[in-house]
């Protein structure tokens, strides 16, 4: 069995061609300069309080800042155009945690490059939607069809974007 | 991007510098390198080389341009090392 | 944008400080001053010449996602170092194997190569015949066969009707060919200058596909016009059909007509004719340009180089086989 990722929550609210295509092994994300970009600022932003952060991974999950003294999950984004992507994959993240027994976790979504950050935590309301959520995304990966194209502007910046486009 | 990169180090970082700017341009004469470049991949470069750098006394200068052929380039005396991709 | 590195001196390549380095060495051992190659700026290198390595520069170019072709002293592919796939699909590929296994599904997408090349060789041959080039028998010819294509019911049949229009196709050559005269099309070794041009480019092409193939979840051993082969990459042949007509003839016709290359770039004598070296810079010079050549694509409507329309076919091809959408292969539109 192959775990429902963060990856997969994120997908999920951004397009659900993506999710679909990711799950079935159609990557593109190291064709994109931007997810480059946004794997750097991670580490650039992170190089020197290293220390307190370490990786981890739960149910295929990876985290790659987990301050554990405090109890606070760092996600670190390039842009926050896909804000509600973001929170969501950082509930995810708490709600992991609480599921392998760590509770009272907090996460801190950050934006380097504009000088955000925002406090996340987890309701149990939220973690209703999140099995909700769970639920819809194992429906669509199963699909035997791949969703449709959605033609949203940011489909620019994606980098599936060739790949969905080009028809001849 | 097509870039020049000129650096000025302390000599106890020379070798650090030198060897960062391999990966990724065209060595062509003592500090100097030029390339083609992606925007990410200067980035990450220069990254790399501000911390190698003390930024109190040491210098790096990039000039950049969008192609390479929009940059006339005069070598006068001897070329050090011609950038070709047929070796 | 990573570049190919064509070698053709002697010498050593090896990894240093986390980069490329070259070290010439002559006939009698001397070492020559070396070379650094940037090694985020390589995409492939191509080797022509005698290189000594390690394994510890193929698992560094492993690591870097770095193909590595040879080439014999006859310029003759000999094969290439090709790392671990990086971007494995079980699922992709499991949907690869149906397409060639189910005879149904293999005829339609051999068909569509075979209909695109034909489309593409006919786009130049118009191209010729409207500049007083009369190709205007082989154009028939070629239309002729192409009617034949519905009613072929196997891939080898299939492959019996792709080789009349390429043979039809071929002897147009002659007609937009000034200088040079090719006959019958010689392959190893090639009997004249064009046999050995046309040779080295679809050798050129070839690795082109097979580099684009590699940066994709596509299987480069499961084809569908070309039976997968025990020697070859064979997905890279059936791409590269399409390809050929828009990119490696049209590159000939011009090398030769524009004199870009002589007589003294060739090495011949009875047995065989083949590049010398400043003949096989001057072609990859030529080719490099025009992969980086760009035109503004139809359906993705910004400009897409040469180089990058064969990825895109890549893409299409994994969408057909994975049922998101049918397979159109590339013709040239313009």
């Amino acid at each position: 069995m192959s775990f429902i990722i963060s990856t997969h929550i994120n997908y999920y609210f951004i397009c659900r061609r993506k999710l679909w295509l990711f799950t079935h092994g159609i990557h593109m994300e190291h064709e994109s300069d931007l997810v480059y970009e946004g794997r750097m600022i991670g580490e650039v932003s992170y190089t020197d309080r290293s220390k307190k952060y370490t990786e981890i991974e739960i149910m295929g999950s990876k985290i790659d800042y987990y301050d554990p003294n405090r109890k606070i999950v760092h996600e670190v984004k390039k842009s926050d155009q896909m804000e509600i992507a973001h929170e969501w994959q950082v509930k995810y993240y708490i709600w992991l945690l609480k599921q392998s027994g760590i509770e009272d976790v907090e996460g801190i979504l950050e934006y380097p490059k504009m000088k955000i950050k925002k406090k996340v935590i987890l309701t149990e309301e939220d973690e209703n939607t999140l099995k909700q959520i769970v639920k819809d995304i194992e429906l669509i990966i199963n699909q035997k069809s791949c969703p449709p194209c959605i033609h949203k502007k940011y489909c620019h910046s994606c980098s599936y974007f060739d790949f969905c486009y080009i028809i001849e | 991007m097509y870039i020049i990169l000129v650096y000025d180090v302390d000599e106890k970082r020379v070798s650090k510098m030198l060897k960062l700017c391999r990966r990724y341009l065209n060595w062509i004469q003592n500090s100097v390198f030029e390339g083609e470049i992606t925007e990410v991949k200067l980035k990450e470069l220069v990254h790399h080389a501000s911390r190698i750098m003390d930024t109190e006394c040491d210098s790096l200068i990039i000039f950049r341009t969008r192609q390479e052929k929009w940059l006339e380039k005069m070598v006068i005396g001897k070329e050090k090392n011609e950038i070709s991709n047929m070796i | 944008m990573k570049k190919s590195y064509y070698l053709f001196n002697p010498g050593r390549m090896s990894r240093k400080d986390n980069t490329l380095k070259f070290t010439p060495v002559d006939e009698e051992g001397n070492e020559g001053v070396p070379k650094y190659i940037p090694v985020e700026s390589v995409n492939n290198l191509f080797c022509f010449g005698s290189m000594d390595a390690n394994s510890s520069l193929f698992n560094f170019l492993g690591k870097q996602q770095i193909l590595v072709h040879f080439f014999d002293y006859y310029e003759h592919y000999t094969g290439s170092f090709f790392p671990k796939d990086y971007l494995l699909s079980g699922k992709v590929l499991i949907a690869q194997a149906e397409h060639y296994l189910q005879p149904e599904k293999r005829m339609s997408l051999a068909t569509r190569f075979v209909e695109a090349a034909a489309f593409n060789m006919l786009k130049n041959l118009r191209y010729y015949d409207n500049r007083g080039k009369e190709t205007g028998i082989q154009i028939e010819k070629i239309e002729s066969y192409l009617n034949q294509i519905p009613f072929a019911e196997t891939v080898d049949s299939l492959m019996g009707i792709e080789g009349n229009i390429r043979m039809s196709y071929y002897e147009a050559f002659d007609i937009i060919i000034n200088e040079f005269e090719m006959g019958n099309r010689t392959m190893q070794p090639p009997s004249n200058e064009v046999n050995a041009l046309i040779s080295f480019v679809n050798m050129l092409c070839y690795t082109l596909c097979l580099d684009m193939i590699y940066h994709t979840q596509l299987n480069p051993t499961i084809s569908f016009l070309h039976e997968p082969g025990e020697r070859r990459f064979s997905l890279a042949l059936d791409i590269a059909e399409v390809f050929k007509p828009v990119l490696v003839d049209r590159l000939i016709f011009s090398l030769l007509n524009k004199r870009q290359l002589s007589d003294a770039d060739f090495d011949k004598n009875l047995q065989y004719c083949l590049l010398k070296e400043s003949g096989k810079k001057t072609v990859i010079e030529a080719w490099e340009a025009k992969l980086n050549e760009t035109i503004k694509h139809r359906s993705l409507k910004r400009s897409v180089s040469y180089k990058h329309l064969v990825k895109l076919e890549c893409y299409k091809l994994v969408k057909h086989i994975m049922g998101v959408e049918e397979y159109k292969p590339f013709k040239a539109w313009w």
